[in-house]
């Protein structure tokens, strides 16, 4: 029980440093980049605008939630170490388990928020312009963040592991490979002299964020069953958690000189 | 501790190993206030690093407060501060401290109280609501000390606790080292201020090359060689001096003599004093100074600029 208070206790700090790091400003630009689509794009046809903003509206959401995920994400932990601010804590009985669980928790609740808001100003958008209320959207809002959430534990394990710096390469490049696995998948078809168990492998182990991708789905009208969702759940929770757990593992293991 | 071995991995692609503690062996009393002493790299830091849990030992036996390192509870009852804290600037001094508060399972009402009662303690009342981005190098280590103590620990390690500190911030702290001390707690530190542990300690262990060289109470270690007096005499002149002791070192302080006197010697030099109508105004036992002591104990090459303070 101690423990979960403890873990929520930095959580709920991680959180307050995101507020206060003024990292929900790219909401600012968010709402900006709706209106100024919902202003500009009343010249098209009915049909065409309203996929335009709802193909906008989940674009900007799924890059800007990369963002934070990728860049706050490595700092979480690199920076405290860098810094050597988690030095005062590490002597508490705070656990680094903890710690480290408490912060992927506290940014996974930062990006919930992010998601939320971005959606209420993508709804906003749509209602501001006449269009209809589609709830739809929100399978996509969530294939995008379970994306972020996988993202976010991949940054967190880079960071636990080298540098801020090189562990913000590394996860922009698995994050990047990760979008194009199936583009890995089928490269032996293009390129001569890759084994297919190599291309195979690899696309097993990057990250698929083509499975978690149903923004143009829902924004074409075509469905996504319930069973396809309740799949990539389980796909991210398991894929985040074998990453959260190897970043515990190399967290443990750190010696804090 | 008993045998602590560690090493540090040097180097990127060609990795060495480079020892740092050698089979550290150190016994700090509890209720007593212990200095760890020693030059740069002589492993001070490693050792505090250790015993908080931020490095792991690759050989020996660490025990706080009677228990292995690997127990969370003793973490309930030490406080400790890193040598120049970087706490998080985003947040204020208060919401600092309330935030240690709750990492120690403190009820909310416990944690302000705490924290107010601490930042008074350190003299940051006045700051308390300030971001700690805009605080000065000695707000924050006041601040670093005030987040070793809210659980009103029993032992308290610091890290170099004077480092970066303006002479009111130094006698802050030495005054909060002196409270702690007199209210039972046991305050481990390291430091390369010696004026600092010879206030303060009542032990100190002396550290070089990842070993301890020499450990116990201050009075014995530096009463070692005790074969000289300080006799400190005067009424008289410069040829009366000469005349008296020809050959021992005196030194004019003004209206007064320092005579360093072998100790076999006193009772005759005393005399002359008093023929020659001199007033003897003290006899004290020559004690080095801890300075001294630990230059001596210091290889020639070693010793020279590694001292600060």
């Amino acid at each position: 029980m101690g423990g979960l208070k403890r873990v929520l206790a930095v959580a709920a700090n991680t959180f307050r440093e995101t507020i206060r790091e003024r990292v929900l400003y790219n909401l600012v630009f968010f709402a900006v980049l709706m209106t100024l689509s919902g202003l500009l794009l009343n010249r098209l046809s009915i049909r065409q605008d309203e996929k335009i903003i709802k193909d906008l509206g989940l674009a900007a959401m799924d890059v800007f939630g990369t963002v934070i995920a990728i860049f706050i994400g490595v700092g979480l932990v690199s920076k405290e170490i860098e810094r050597r601010s988690l030095f005062p804590l590490l002597a508490k009985p705070l656990g680094r388990d903890e710690l480290l669980v408490g912060k992927a928790a506290g940014l996974a609740f930062t990006l919930l928020v992010n998601v939320a808001v971005m959606s209420a100003g993508l709804y906003l958008t749509l209602l501001l312009t006449g269009r209809v209320l589609d709830l739809g959207l929100l399978k996509a809002v969530y294939g995008i963040y379970l994306g972020l959430v996988l993202v976010l534990s991949l940054a967190l394990l880079f960071s636990t592991v080298t540098s801020s710096a090189v562990a913000s390469v590394c996860t922009v490049s698995v994050v990047v490979a990760g979008r194009y696995s199936d583009v890995i998948r089928n490269m032996d078809q293009v390129t001569k002299g890759v084994p297919s168990p190599v291309t195979e492998f690899l696309y097993w182990l990057l990250p698929n964020f083509r499975n978690l991708d149903f923004k143009n789905a829902v924004v074409y009208g075509l469905p996504v069953p319930f069973d396809v969702v309740a799949l990539v759940t389980v796909y991210a929770a398991v894929y985040a958690s074998v990453v959260l757990l190897l970043a515990l593992v190399a967290f443990r293991r750190k010696d804090f000189q | 501790m008993r045998g602590v071995r560690k090493s540090y991995r040097v180097g990127h692609i060609r990795q060495k190993l480079r020892p740092v503690l050698k089979g550290l062996d150190l016994t700090v009393p509890r209720g007593e206030v212990f200095g760890c002493l020693g030059p740069n790299g002589a492993g001070k830091t490693t050792t505090l690093k250790i015993l908080v849990g931020l490095l792991r030992m690759d050989a020996g036996e660490a025990r706080v407060l009677g228990r292995p390192l690997g127990d969370r509870a003793w973490r309930y009852r030490v406080g400790y501060l890193p040598e120049n804290p970087y706490l998080y600037d985003y947040l204020t001094a208060r919401e600092y401290l309330e935030y240690v508060g709750r990492l120690f399972g403190m009820s909310a009402e416990a944690r302000k109280r705490r924290a107010t009662e601490l930042l008074e303690r350190v003299g940051m009342s006045r700051a308390a609501d300030v971001a700690l981005r805009r605080a000065s190098k000695g707000m924050l280590q006041r601040v670093g000390l005030a987040q070793a103590l809210v659980n009103d620990p029993e032992l308290v390690i610091l890290d170099e606790p004077m480092s970066g500190l303006d002479p009111l911030g130094r006698h802050l702290i030495r005054r909060l080292i002196l409270e702690l001390k007199d209210a039972g707690k046991t305050v481990f530190f390291s430091t390369h201020i010696l004026s600092d542990a010879e206030t303060l300690c009542d032990r100190v262990a002396l550290l070089r090359d990842g070993q301890v060289t020499a450990a116990g109470r201050l009075a014995d270690i530096l009463a070692i060689d005790v074969t000289h007096m300080e006799v400190l005499v005067s009424a008289l002149s410069v040829e009366q001096v000469k005349t008296i002791a020809p050959e021992l070192p005196a030194r004019n302080l003004g209206e007064r003599w320092r005579l360093e006197v072998p100790e076999a010697s006193v009772g005759q030099v005393l005399d002359k004093v008093r023929s020659a109508q001199g007033r003897v105004l003290s006899v004290l036992p020559m004690r080095q100074s801890l300075e001294e002591f630990f230059v001596r104990e210091m290889a020639p090459g070693q010793a020279e600029g590694a001292w600060e303070g």
